[in-house]
C-alpha cells in the first residue's frame, strides 16, 4: 500500500513537471525580425502559394498557373473591379460604333521579353488560339465575339449579338506571343517555364521554395514601375506575414491591428475594401422561399450590423439591398431606392410580412396555417468560419422571430456541386465584384441561368425568373448611352429590392495588407485605383502606381 | 511451400480489393474536380459558366460509364499509369508522388526507426527499475507526450522553437532559394529543416512503444526462466536484454512491421504544419481538390506498401514460430 502511494506522488510530480516546462516557454513572440526586403529596390510579396512548393508552370491559361503569370502577360485593358475603370494596356483605348463592334486600337512601340516586336497580329492570334481550343477561353470571350479582323493598328471585333459590356470581358483577354505560341503542339499541357511576355516583369530565378521576378528593362512604361525586384516565397503562413517583413500580403488575418499593424505601427497599413456582396439565396422553386412576401419577413428580421462584425471582426460594413457594392458603385445607386438601399432590422415589420405570407407568432414559435414551427436550413461552405460565425447571429436571430433554423456544411466542392444544382433551400453565398455592374446582374438576375433544379448553373442560384427582368437586362447589353444604362441599373436595383432574389447581408473583403516602408503609392479608400489582391490582372495598376518610399 | 502460396493467393485477393476500392471511394466524395477548382477561383470573384466550362475541358474529368471508367482504370494500373493530376496540371501522378516520396521515407522512416528503438530500449528499462524514477519518467511523459494530437504538438514547436526563439526554420524541407542537389551544404541544410518535423513524430510515437515494451517485459520479467537466470547468478544486464527483453521484444516487432508499412502514407499533419513536401502533404492537397487520378496513386502506393509489410511480417512469424503456420 505504502508502495503505490509513493508511486502516486511520483505521477503527479511528473505531470506536473512536464506542464511546468510547457507553462515556462510562453513568452511574447518577437516582432522585430527585419525583413528580406530593403533598399536594394526588391519586395517580399505574400501573393502566390506552393502546396507546399512550386510547380514551373507559366501558363496564362492554365488553372494550375503561378499566380505572377498576370503579372507577365499583360491584358488590352485591365479593369478596377471596384468600380469597373478600364486602363489600356496593350490596346489605348475602344470605340463601339455599333452594339455589334468594338474596335480597339493596338498600343504601338511594345516589344515583348525577348525583344521581338508586338503587334496587332498577336492579338489576333491569341484570340484565334483560345478558339480553336475552347478549354483555353477562361472567361469565355467566344460566347460574345462572332469573328475578329486586323485593320492597321485596330483589331475589329464582330459581336454576335447586340453587347456593349461584351468590351469589359473582351479587354481582360492575356495576350501570348504569336511567334512562340504557334509552335507549340499542345497549349493545354504547355508548362511555359521561361515565359515571354510584354508586362513589368520577367522571371528572374525560380526554384521550388521561391521564385523572383525582376523588372522588365524595355517595358513600355518602364518608368512607371520602381519596384526591381519581386520576392516569392512558396510559404505564406499568417505568422510569417506578420513577422518576416512582408512588403505586400493578401490575407484574412484575425485581429489586424494586434496582429498585422503591432508588428511595424509606423508602416503597417491594411485596407479591405467590399469585394462582393455576402448574401443569402433562397432557393426560389421551392415553399416557402417562392413567396416574397415570405423573403420580405426575412430580410426584416435580420440585423445586418450585428451580422457583419460578428463574420467579419468588423472589417466590412453591412449590405443593402440594393444589389451593388458600395461604395465602389455609388454612381449607379438609383435615387428612388429608400434609404441607399439599406434595409433595418423591424421586427414588427417583418411579423406583419410573415403574416401576409400564412404564418403568424403562436407564443415563441413562427407557425404555418397547420400549427407546424418554421424550420429552415441554411446551407454553408465547411471551413468558411467568418460565414459561419455570419451565419450562426443570422441563426439567432430569426430564432427570436419563431424560426427553427438549421445549418448544413457540406465540403466546399459539395456545396458548390449543391449550389449549382440548386439542391438547398437557403444558401450563403457571394455575388458580383467582377467590376461591370451588367455582368454582376446578370449573373444575379438573368433567367438564362435558372437551370432546371439539378442541371449545374453558375450563376443566378435561386432560380429568380422574370420575363422583364430579362427585357431590361438585353436592353442594358444593347445600349451604348450611359444615361439609359444607369437608368436600366436603377431598375433592376428596384427589383433586387423589392423581390428579394438574395438577401444581402454584408461585404466580403478584399484583404490587402501593406507596408510603407519600402514603397509608397498603395491603394487606399482614399486612391481607391486598385483593388488590393494580388491575383488577376490588377497588381499590374499597383505595380506601376508604386513609388520608393523617400 | 503451401503455406507460402495461400499467403500469395491472399495478397493477390486482398490487392484486388484494395485497387477496387481505391476506384470507388474517391467517386463516392461529394462534388466533382470541376466544383473543387471552382470553390478555390470563387473565393477570388465570381466564376462565370464559361470558366467553368473551360476548367471542365482542361481537365478532362471523365465522363464515361463506371464500368468504362473501371476498366480503364485497371488498364492503366496494369501499365503503372495513374494519369495526369488535375490540381497540378498537366503534371503526371507519377512525377508527382516520385518527388514527394524520398521526403517522407527518409523523415517519417528514420524516425520510425529512430522511435521504435529508443522506445523499445526506454521500455526495457522502465521495466527493469519499476518503481524508480527511470519508470515513472519515459511512462509518464510517454503517455503524455503521446496523448496529444501530432498537430498540437506540432504548432507548439513551431511556434516556440521557429517563431519564438528563432532556433529552426519554420516550413519547407531546404532553405528558400534553394534546389535539391547532393551537395553537403543541401543535405546539411535539408537536416536542420527536418529537426522540427522529425521531433514532432518522435515526441508522439514514442510513448506507444515504452508502453508496448514495458508491459510484455514485466509479464516476462514474471516467467520461470527469467528467476532461474537470476538465480544462477548471472549478470543484471544479460538477464534484463538476453532474457527477457528478446522474448518480449515479439509483439513490438510485429507493430514495427505494420508501422514501416504506414511510414509510405507520411505523417498528413505533420508534414502539413511544417508545409514539408512529402506524401501526407501530397494527399492532402489531393483530398481537397478532388484530385482523382492523384488521390488514386497515392491510396495505391500506400495499401501496397501496407500489404506488403503485413505479407513480409507474416512470413517472418511463419518462420520464427512454427506454430501460426497451420
Amino acid at each position: 500500500m505504502k508502495h503505490l502511494r509513493r508511486r502516486g506522488t511520483r505521477t503527479v510530480l511528473a505531470v506536473i513537471g512536464v506542464a511546468a516546462v510547457l507553462a515556462t516557454s510562453a513568452c511574447s513572440i518577437n516582432t522585430a525580425k527585419s525583413g528580406a526586403s530593403s533598399a536594394d529596390g526588391s519586395m517580399l510579396i505574400a501573393a502566390d502559394n506552393g502546396s507546399p512548393t512550386f510547380e514551373r508552370n507559366f501558363n496564362p491559361f492554365s488553372t494550375s498557373k503561378r499566380v505572377t503569370a498576370t503579372y507577365m502577360y499583360e491584358p488590352l485593358q485591365v479593369i478596377n473591379t471596384l468600380d469597373g475603370k478600364a486602363t489600356p494596356f496593350l490596346a489605348t483605348g475602344y470605340t463601339q460604333p455599333d452594339a455589334k463592334t468594338i474596335i480597339y486600337t493596338i498600343r504601338t512601340g511594345v516589344t515583348w521579353s525577348d525583344g521581338v516586336e508586338f503587334t496587332p497580329a498577336d492579338v489576333a492570334f491569341t484570340f484565334d488560339l483560345i478558339k480553336k481550343t475552347p478549354a483555353l477561353d477562361n472567361k469565355g470571350m467566344w460566347q460574345h465575339i462572332e469573328s475578329l479582323e486586323v485593320d492597321g493598328d485596330t483589331v475589329v471585333f464582330h459581336l454576335s449579338s447586340e453587347d456593349v459590356p461584351a468590351a469589359s470581358i473582351i479587354d481582360q483577354q492575356l495576350i501570348v506571343p504569336e511567334h512562340i505560341w504557334k509552335d507549340v503542339a499542345d497549349p493545354l499541357t504547355f508548362t511555359n517555364e521561361d515565359p515571354v511576355a510584354t508586362g513589368p516583369y520577367v522571371l528572374d530565378e525560380f526554384t521550388p521554395n521561391q521564385y523572383t521576378l525582376k523588372k522588365n528593362e524595355t517595358y513600355w512604361q518602364a518608368d512607371k514601375v520602381a519596384v526591381e525586384k519581386l520576392v516569392l516565397p512558396a510559404a505564406n503562413s499568417q505568422l510569417d506575414v506578420v513577422n518576416n517583413g512582408y512588403d505586400w500580403a493578401y490575407a484574412f488575418i484575425t485581429d489586424v491591428e494586434g496582429t498585422w499593424v503591432k508588428a511595424d505601427e509606423q508602416h503597417n497599413k491594411y485596407w479591405f475594401p467590399p469585394g462582393g456582396t455576402i448574401a443569402l439565396v433562397p432557393n426560389l422553386t421551392k415553399a416557402p422561399y417562392n413567396d416574397v412576401n415570405f423573403r420580405q419577413g426575412l430580410s426584416l428580421a435580420l440585423d445586418r450590423a450585428k451580422i457583419a462584425t460578428d463574420a467579419e471582426q468588423g472589417y466590412v460594413d453591412a449590405a443593402g439591398q440594393s444589389g451593388l457594392l458600395l461604395p465602389n458603385q455609388e454612381a449607379w445607386l438609383s435615387a428612388d431606392l429608400p434609404d441607399g438601399g439599406q434595409v433595418a432590422q423591424d421586427s414588427g415589420a417583418a411579423l406583419a410580412a410573415f403574416e401576409k405570407a400564412g404564418y403568424t407568432m403562436n407564443g415563441d414559435k413562427l407557425v404555418d396555417a397547420d400549427g407546424a414551427q418554421v424550420s429552415i436550413n441554411i446551407m454553408t461552405a465547411n471551413g468558411y468560419t467568418d460565414w459561419l460565425q455570419g451565419l450562426q447571429t443570422v441563426q439567432s436571430q430569426l430564432g427570436a422571430m419563431g424560426i427553427d433554423v438549421k445549418l448544413s456544411q457540406p465540403q466546399p466542392a459539395a456545396y458548390y456541386e449543391s449550389l449549382g444544382n440548386g439542391d438547398f433551400d437557403m444558401a450563403m453565398t457571394g455575388f458580383g465584384g467582377s467590376g461591370s455592374v451588367f455582368q454582376d446582374m446578370n449573373l444575379l438576375l438573368n433567367s438564362e441561368f435558372a437551370t432546371p433544379v439539378g442541371t449545374t448553373t453558375t450563376g443566378n442560384f435561386g432560380r429568380f425568373s422574370n420575363a422583364d427582368t430579362d427585357a431590361l437586362l438585353a436592353r442594358f447589353k444593347a445600349s451604348t448611352d450611359e444615361a439609359e444604362q444607369k437608368n436600366i441599373a436603377g431598375q433592376l436595383e428596384q427589383t433586387v429590392y423589392d423581390q428579394l432574389p438574395v438577401i444581402s447581408m454584408f461585404y466580403g473583403g478584399l484583404w490587402g495588407l501593406y507596408s510603407d516602408a519600402n514603397y509608397t503609392g498603395w491603394p487606399s479608400a482614399d486612391d481607391p485605383y486598385a483593388p488590393p489582391n494580388t491575383y488577376n490582372s490588377t497588381p499590374l495598376l499597383i505595380l506601376t502606381h508604386l513609388e520608393k518610399a523617400k | 511451400m503451401r503455406f507460402l502460396l495461400t499467403k500469395v493467393g491472399l495478397l493477390v485477393l486482398t490487392l484486388w480489393a484494395a485497387i477496387t476500392l481505391n476506384f470507388l471511394l474517391p467517386r463516392l466524395m461529394p462534388g466533382s474536380p470541376a466544383d473543387a477548382a471552382i470553390a478555390k477561383l470563387a473565393q477570388n470573384g465570381p466564376v462565370s459558366s464559361a470558366t467553368r466550362a473551360s476548367i471542365e475541358a482542361q481537365l478532362g474529368v471523365p465522363t464515361g460509364s463506371m464500368v468504362d471508367q473501371y476498366l480503364q482504370y485497371l488498364n492503366n494500373v496494369a501499365h503503372f499509369d495513374f494519369g495526369v493530376s488535375y490540381t497540378f496540371f498537366p503534371q503526371s501522378v507519377a512525377g508527382l508522388v516520385g518527388a514527394a516520396l524520398p521526403w517522407t521515407l527518409v523523415l517519417v522512416g528514420l524516425v520510425t526507426v529512430i522511435a521504435f528503438i529508443a522506445g523499445t530500449l526506454l521500455g526495457v528499462l522502465a521495466a527493469w527499475k519499476r518503481g524508480t524514477w527511470l519508470d515513472t519518467l519515459p511512462t509518464v511523459g510517454g503517455t503524455f507526450a503521446s496523448a496529444f494530437p501530432y498537430f498540437w504538438t506540432a504548432l507548439l514547436l513551431l511556434f516556440f522553437l521557429g517563431y519564438v526563439a528563432g532556433w529552426f526554420p519554420t516550413s519547407g524541407a531546404y532553405r528558400s532559394g534553394g534546389t535539391v542537389d547532393f551537395t553537403g551544404e543541401f543535405l546539411l541544410d535539408a537536416l536542420y529543416h527536418s529537426i522540427l518535423p522529425a521531433t514532432t513524430i518522435l515526441i508522439t510515437s514514442l510513448g506507444g512503444w515504452i508502453l508496448g515494451m514495458r508491459s510484455t517485459m514485466i509479464n516476462t520479467l514474471g516467467d520461470d526462466y527469467v528467476t532461474f537466470a537470476e538465480a544462477n547468478g548471472l549478470k543484471p544486464g544479460t538477464v534484463a536484454i538476453r532474457y527477457a527483453a528478446r522474448n518480449a521484444i515479439l509483439p513490438n516487432l510485429t507493430s514495427f512491421g505494420l508501422a514501416l508499412g504506414g511510414v509510405v502514407g507520411g505523417s498528413l499533419l505533420v508534414e502539413r504544419v511544417f508545409n514539408y513536401p512529402g506524401v501526407g502533404y501530397l494527399l492532402y492537397t489531393a483530398v481537397v481538390n478532388q484530385d482523382f487520378p492523384l488521390m488514386q496513386g497515392l491510396f495505391l502506393i500506400i495499401t501496397i506498401s501496407v500489404l506488403m509489410a503485413n505479407f513480409i511480417v507474416d512470413i517472418l512469424y511463419g518462420i520464427l514460430d512454427p506454430r501460426t503456420r497451420r
